[in-house]
């Protein structure tokens, strides 16, 4: 029972969840210029909808903030209040309060104090209550509410729900505004009886029922106590009447419309559950009986039968009572087209997998079949399909990143409240469309970052104007996805990696040796280090010296990296480089020593097999190809892996791939191409640890395993080598 | 044969590493695989042997021996791959021979004395008889060393290399 109470608690605060999200992306809309009705209403619907949720579960205190926020909002859609820059920004303020109190009722979080962004709305109603009559007792209104929510949370949730659960007891106290909401809130009720001559027409009911429950509205009862016995039925009369519920977002209008083409002298009734509606009790208490007394005839049965017939029109989930349902009303039947439902994740995970188990096992039977049947039409069709399913399954899990991108404004908002920096955000590319995982597991490394960014990177006013800069630093928050990764970049204007303080840092906390030799991109990933920290005073905000470590480390345990580049004066920029997914890969299967290896397809640009004498030595350790007039540098996995052991093959003897990295052209020296294909990917850090050049294993159609390479990282030489040395530090 | 788990009693594994006897709990084994040339790992500590596919999972292998600080076990016919489940992860180990599952009672157990100076992978010693298995062997002895999985655990050295 209270595990039931609990998921559906659990959904509400994933609905809260979204409705913060819509509701900041439309107040950023507005920030930005885009006073649209559309958008303000947008806003409106989500904090309206919190607040109905939240005054379910008698949350008192959000529900009475978030029913003060949406006075100011309804007032602004109203057009009584315009919506100014001004206005706008003491609305994301009280935004972000609001998010508070949303993680406070989630217990996430401690209530927090919301005083002045109350007093900043009520200024703003009244105010402009001033100017607009018909306003004038909005502030009034709430008064009752909201006073006890301020000093005493004992006493509101009486209050608060009283409010909710009983919009119509507090209807008659309540002022124009609290009429508006309430007219809002509740669900229409129609009634519908067609008459015979909208059958004679060719009236079919069930289409107008079906147009109804297209907006939402669903059957509510079936009234057949007309319904004679059947000796006296009338095929060709109508003696049904339909009630529908239909929720109250929806315009009247487009409800009538729904009726248009039955006959006028039909029953059609349209009323708002409000206004005391004198059918809302009669249906309530009819129900529960929905069996009307018809005379006991000898043809009952057939009568029940008919009723039956008709109660299959109704809804299996209608309600048992309809009436004390407010908190259902912001359901979102706006967009009738796009139906989703919620799926638990591990449910997906869980198909995932299984699809991957069916793509491992498509390629075993693949590999044990004659190659006559493997031609066979049956099995290139398993075999489209299997990758058609697993195609749709990654996409039920590929969400924008936006969702990881959408938290950073107001962190922005808050960063700059706390430093007294000012900061622009630059977004790019937030469509780019991530794994699900991927997104959850960024959330954090994505805060460190930008805290990293105004606390260390981003100047001070004065600091920056002294320096020339605009006033205001500029965050730019991008994400691109490059062949089967996807860059997430987060750069700032500020004043770049102070080396030499980093380094003396470092030489202090003992993490080098005070005359250790170290390039500037090494000393930049200093600041990764566990433990480190430049900060001279441990602020709120980061200089606890775990912020940098934590974006490394879990960056890395989702088989990524972090990239540091900076520029002294101009600003520093940290690129995350993640898998795109965390399944599936284009693969080749090279064979190296005796051993199979996967290289992403999507990094391969060629392969070569050199002649005697186009690869060269250029130093004792590296060696370079010369490919139409060009010299690429080669690298022997077999060095590189530290497999050098049995001897140096010849390059003739080899293969040379020609792979494209962020170093630029790259060969790779493997023995022999063994075969192309799609493998799923299994994490080595599952039950290991991430480990430098792979980017995890996968299982081939024999059962074996093979490694996949991380061609970026086999590459990336200096990066790689600091990244060691660095690692050898750590420990 | 099921056996009902009385308080303070616990199954463990014995298994022999060179001439030593270990034992580890019942009830983190998953189960034990003939041994199997593991894919081998480049950049990684030694005693892992490589990565094996268990039912579709990549589980690492390690040369327990190794890791302890034995000679590396060499492989014959009768080496084998203890699969344990270690707070949620699974590993293999490298085993020389696998001799019985004995209950045993926990007042029976030692504490290990503490001689080692680095860390310690040795929880406790328990004395048990073994089972004699041609029947001719009188009632001997042996010393068990009981592992912490805990400390052998590979994503856990993970952490403190990170």
């Amino acid at each position: 029972m209270s595990s039931e109470l609990d998921e559906i608690q659990a959904i509400f605060f994933e609905e809260c969840a979204e409705g913060l999200t819509t509701a900041e992306q439309g107040l950023s809309a507005m920030a930005a210029g885009d006073v649209s009705p559309g958008v303000i209403a947008g806003v409106f619907r989500a904090v309206h909808s919190i607040k109905g949720g939240a005054g379910a579960f008698g949350h008192a205190a959000l529900t009475a903030f978030s029913h003060r926020f949406e006075n100011v909002l309804d007032e602004v859609r109203a057009d009584r209040i315009p919506a100014t820059p001004a206005i706008t920004a003491v609305m994301l303020t009280a935004f972000d309060v609001l998010s508070d109190h949303v993680a406070a009722a989630k217990g996430t979080a401690p209530v927090p104090n919301d005083a002045a962004a109350l007093a900043a709305l009520d200024e703003i109603l009244a105010t402009k209550g001033a100017a607009a009559p018909a306003a004038a007792p909005g502030p009034a209104a709430p008064a009752p509410v909201a006073e006890p929510e301020a000093d005493d949370f004992g006493f509101t949730p009486v209050a608060a729900a009283v409010e909710e659960f009983d919009p119509f007891g507090f209807e008659p106290v309540g002022v124009a505004l609290e009429d508006l909401d309430a007219g809002e809130d509740s669900d229409w009720t129609v009634r519908f009886g067609p008459s015979r001559a909208a059958l004679a027409n060719g009236g079919e009911p069930l289409l107008v029922v079906r147009e109804v429950e297209h907006l939402g509205g669903r059957v509510v009862d079936v009234d057949c106590s007309a319904l004679p016995g059947l000796r006296d039925l009338d095929p060709e009369d109508s003696y049904l009447v339909w009630t529908l519920s239909v929720p109250g977002t929806v315009a009247e209008n487009d409800i009538a419309d729904c009726f248009d083409f039955v006959s006028p002298d039909s029953v059609i009734a349209i009323t708002r559950a409000s206004t005391p509606a004198p059918e809302a009790a009669p249906v309530a208490e009819v129900l529960p009986p929905p069996a009307p007394q018809p005379e006991p005839l000898p043809v009952h049965e057939l009568i029940e039968q008919v009723q039956a017939v008709a109660a299959a029109i109704v809804h299996a989930p209608a309600p048992a009572s309809p009436a004390p349902k407010p908190t259902e009303a912001p359901r979102a039947p706006a967009e009738p087209a796009a139906q989703t439902i919620r799926v638990d994740l591990a449910k997906l995970d869980m198909l995932l997998n299984l699809v991957g188990e069916l793509v491992i096992r498509g390629s075993i039977l693949a590999d044990r079949l004659s190659p006559q049947d493997q031609q066979r039409v049956e099995l290139p069709e398993l075999a489209r399909l299997t990758r058609e399913i697993q195609d749709n399954v990654m996409s039920l899990r590929a969400q924008p990143i936006k969702q990881a991108f959408s938290r950073v404004p107001r962190m922005l908002r808050d960063l700059s409240a706390e430093t007294g920096k000012q900061v622009a955000l630059e977004t790019v590319g937030e469509m780019t469309e991530v794994d699900k995982g991927v997104i959850e597991k960024i959330g954090d490394p994505l805060t460190h970052m930008i805290r990293n960014a105004v606390d260390h990177g981003i100047e001070s006013p004065d600091e920056r104007v002294a320096k020339g800069k605009p006033v205001e630093g500029t965050i730019h928050l991008s994400a691109e996805q490059k062949g089967a990764r996807i860059f997430v970049r987060v750069a700032d204007d500020g004043k770049g990696i102070d080396r030499a303080r980093v380094r003396a840092k470092a030489v202090e906390k003992g993490i080098v040796a005070a005359d250790a030799v170290l390039s500037n991109e090494e000393i930049d990933q200093l600041i990764c280090a566990p433990g480190f920290s430049t900060a001279e005073t441990i602020s709120n905000i980061s200089g606890r010296g775990v912020g940098m470590d934590v974006v490394r480390s879990n960056v890395e345990a989702l088989g990524g990296r972090v990239e540091i580049g900076s520029v002294p004066g101009k600003g520093t920029t940290f690129t995350m480089i993640l898998p795109l997914t965390l399944a599936i890969l284009d693969g080749m299967v090279v064979r190296l020593a005796g051993q199979r290896y996967v290289l992403p397809l999507a990094a391969v640009v060629e392969s070569v097999k050199p002649d005697p004498g186009q690869v060269r030595p250029m130093s004792p350790t590296s060696e370079v190809i010369e490919l139409r007039g060009n010299y690429l540098p080669v690298k022997r996995l077999t060095d590189v892996f530290g497999f050098g052991g049995c001897g140096k093959r010849a390059p003739e003897d080899s293969l040379v791939i020609i792979v494209e990295s962020e170093a630029g052209h790259v060969g790779l020296m493997v023995d022999t191409i063994e075969d192309r294909r799609e493998v799923v990917i299994k994490s080595l850090d599952q039950n290991l640890h991430p480990i430098r050049g792979l980017g995890g294993a996968t299982i081939l159609g024999d059962g074996s395993i093979a490694l996949i390479l991380d061609v970026e990282a086999l590459v990336g030489t200096t990066a790689s080598a600091s990244h060691h040395a660095l690692k050898g530090l750590a420990a | 044969m099921t056996s009902i788990d009385m308080p303070g009693e616990r199954k463990i594994v014995t298994f022999s590493l060179g001439k030593q006897m270990f034992g580890i709990d019942m009830k983190a084994l998953i189960e034990i695989r003939e041994w199997e040339e593991p894919t081998p790992l480049p950049g990684v500590a030694p005693y892992i042997k490589g990565v094996t596919n268990l039912r579709g999972t990549v589980v690492p292998v390690v040369g327990l021996a190794e890791r302890i600080g034995w000679t590396p076990s060499e492989v014959h016919s009768r080496s084998c791959i203890l699969v344990v489940n270690i707070g949620g992860n699974q590993c293999g180990f490298l085993v020389d021979e696998v001799a019985d599952i004995v209950l045993i009672k926990a007042e029976d157990v030692q504490p290990a004395p503490d001689v080692e100076t680095g860390e310690n992978v040795i929880t406790g010693l328990v004395q048990i008889t073994a089972r004699a298995a041609d029947g001719a062997t009188e009632e001997t002895g042996t010393m068990v060393s009981l592992l912490d999985l805990n400390t052998l655990s590979l994503t856990k050295n993970m952490d403190l290399a990170a």
